[in-house]
């Protein structure tokens, strides 16, 4: 019953900071609103007794993916954008709409259906005796996933490459071919910069 | 509602209907906001909502290779998040602005 209310709670605030996040003005806001619903969805992982993934959930979303875009948001000059309209004019509504249909088609569907549980034996009494869930969660990850785990360590590596090449400043060569450079802004825009 | 493991303390159910509403959330970000970043943290909702969905089955199932996937997820989640926001940069160095509706040089 404690569980219940927990996840209830939870999942109001993981709702509302998902809500809050789409319809925020300013980025900063919009991204520590994203942050807390991360935070609100590791506290269901921990209800649902997946303890390792609520700490790597903290950790890697909660803590690298906000200090990247973060990091990003400062180092870009984004205010000038609040004053800007923030949604599309032609499909706003049309894409509210339609979206609501499809949430309320998800809950027609999911009411219709009784799952049966596989039982394949990993209950919280069996993952404590077998020596607690992180031990169960990685003999389950290096012995039956071990290549896929491999080839994750390989997209990592790509995506690292990736931007690093997409961030670098070019070369002089090319910049030549460029219609117009980005340091040469009007003296107003560069003003703006300063303050 | 469906019948539920006796140890299991929370309905299935309610991960997905927590899930689907998450998604959805995620959804109507993607089509309606023209800020490049908040698209962006839209993606990162619908894959934590995803996340969800797989945790909670794998509780249901009793089986743990619905958590080994969520790690994939997340690997894909911050290599996403790493060129999507190089791409970004890129993007603001070129145009000066972050709106999605102004990046249309290559329309026909």
């Amino acid at each position: 019953m404690v569980e219940k209310i927990l996840f209830i709670i939870f999942a109001v605030m993981t709702v509302a900071g998902g809500v809050g996040t789409i319809t925020r003005r300013n980025v900063i806001h919009a991204l520590l609103l994203l942050v807390f619903t991360f935070l609100n969805v590791a506290a269901i992982f921990f209800l649902t007794q997946a303890y390792f993934l609520a700490v790597i959930q903290i950790l890697v979303y909660a803590g690298a993916i906000l200090v990247l875009f973060v990091f990003v948001i400062m180092f870009l000059n984004l205010r000038t954008f609040q004053e800007q309209e923030q949604t599309h004019r032609g499909q706003r509504w049309v894409a509210l709409v339609l979206s609501v249909l499809v949430l309320a088609e998800f809950i027609i569907v999911l009411a219709g259906i009784t799952f049966v549980s596989a039982k394949g034996g990993f209950t919280p009494e069996a993952i404590t005796a077998a020596g607690g869930s992180t031990r169960v969660f990685s003999n389950a990850l290096f012995n039956q996933t071990l290549l896929p785990f491999e080839v994750a360590s390989v997209i990592l590596l790509v995506a690292m490459v990736g931007a690093i090449i997409l961030v670098k400043k070019e070369k002089a060569a090319n910049v030549a071919t460029r219609e117009w450079e980005p340091d040469a802004e009007s003296p107003a825009e560069a003003a703006e910069e300063e303050v | 509602m469906a019948p539920t493991p006796a140890d299991m303390p929370i309905p299935v159910d309610w991960y997905l209907y927590l899930s689907a509403a998450l998604f959805m959330t995620g959804v109507v970000g993607v089509l309606t906001r023209r800020n490049l970043f908040i698209i962006l943290f839209s993606i990162e909702l619908m894959m934590n909502a995803v996340n969800l969905n797989l945790v909670g089955f794998s509780r249901f199932h009793e089986n743990l290779t619905g958590q080994n996937f969520v790690l994939f997820t997340m690997v894909v989640a911050a290599a996403e998040a790493a060129v999507g926001l190089a791409i970004a940069t890129a993007l603001f160095r070129n145009r000066q602005t972050l709106m999605v509706d102004l990046f249309d040089r290559m329309k026909g």
